[in-house]
């Protein structure tokens, strides 16, 4: 429990330090190049890490299914989606969608439990939570129109 | 209206490959799976960058060495949000990880870190997160 939780808030921070980055990275070069640069980069430092920490046992995949290669593309999807939504909606909005869509796919993907999630039912108590987690995010994200001119927000990868 | 789906559809492909990079960490070891996932993908986007807009890349030598380095990071979000989801269920961890995600932001602008605008924490701010904070606290009591 406490371990998941210091999983996610550890994950969480990184991912605003990465878009931050990236973003630097999308000021000067294309989303798909920032992508793609971004992208292999993680794929090489999880690489070293994993032999780092599991020597040549990094190689053997035990059961490797063929779909499991498919599971990179959906990166794809999340730029497309990002790039062409912050440019149609602009970048407050945009990302505050972003974020209370991943939001409401989730509570769906615990009350279904598909791909070997456990289930967790759909409560009133759970759909409250996850609605005030979303006012939550609107409110971080819209409540200050003053801001004339929003910062470039970022074509993260995440 | 078709932004909104863009979003939408952004949204939903990251919740999906997380709760897809947990399955198969299970199956193949969660580093392998983060190498796995990643390389695909940078695959796929390096073939879209060839074919829109082949060459330009002498455009990453004005970028500063250290945004260079920001994908590396990519390896332990993975691990991060994979251990979360086999630990916490889903909801549960997108929801830490956003509160935590909002809060350093806040964090970089508030001490105007890698080159980002100074800017003090402003009440919406605190209130957003502070609703997320109840939030959790509902789904989790």
């Amino acid at each position: 429990m406490v371990s998941g939780l210091l999983a996610a808030i550890m994950a969480g921070s990184l991912v605003a330090v990465q878009n931050i980055f990236s973003s630097k990275v999308n000021e000067h070069v294309n989303s798909w190049a920032t992508t793609a640069w971004v992208l292999g980069l993680g794929a090489v430092a999880s690489l070293a890490i994993g032999l780092f920490v599991e020597g040549a046992q990094m190689f053997t995949l035990r059961s490797m299914q063929p779909w499991y290669w498919g599971s990179g593309i959906l990166g794809i999807g999340v730029t497309i989606g990002m790039v062409q939504g912050i440019k149609r909606l602009g970048p407050t909005f945009a990302v505050s969608l972003v974020l209370a869509s991943q939001l409401a796919f989730a509570v769906l993907w615990d009350a279904t439990g598909w791909l070997g999630v456990t289930q967790t039912p759909l409560s009133l108590k759970r759909l409250l939570g996850v609605l005030v987690i979303v006012a939550g995010v609107l409110v971080f994200k819209l409540g200050d129109r003053q801001k004339a001119a929003p910062a470039p927000e970022p074509a993260g990868v995440r | 209206m078709l932004g909104s789906l863009f979003a939408l559809l952004c949204g939903a492909c990251l919740m999906l490959q997380n709760v897809a990079n947990a399955q198969i960490s299970r199956d193949i070891g969660t580093w392998q799976a983060a190498a796995l996932t990643q390389l695909v993908g940078c695959l796929v986007a390096l073939a879209i960058a060839i074919s829109l807009r082949p060459g330009g890349w002498q455009s990453f030598k004005q970028v500063k060495p250290l945004y260079l380095t920001g994908g590396a990071l990519g390896a332990v979000i993975v691990f991060g949000c994979v251990t979360a989801i086999q630990q916490i269920g889903v909801t549960m961890s997108v929801a830490v990880l956003l509160i935590a995600q909002l809060s350093t932001t806040v964090l970089v602008d508030l001490n105007g870190w890698f080159g980002v605008a100074k800017e003090a924490i402003r009440l919406p701010q605190f209130a957003g997160i502070g609703l997320m904070i109840a939030g959790v606290l509902i789904l989790q009591s």
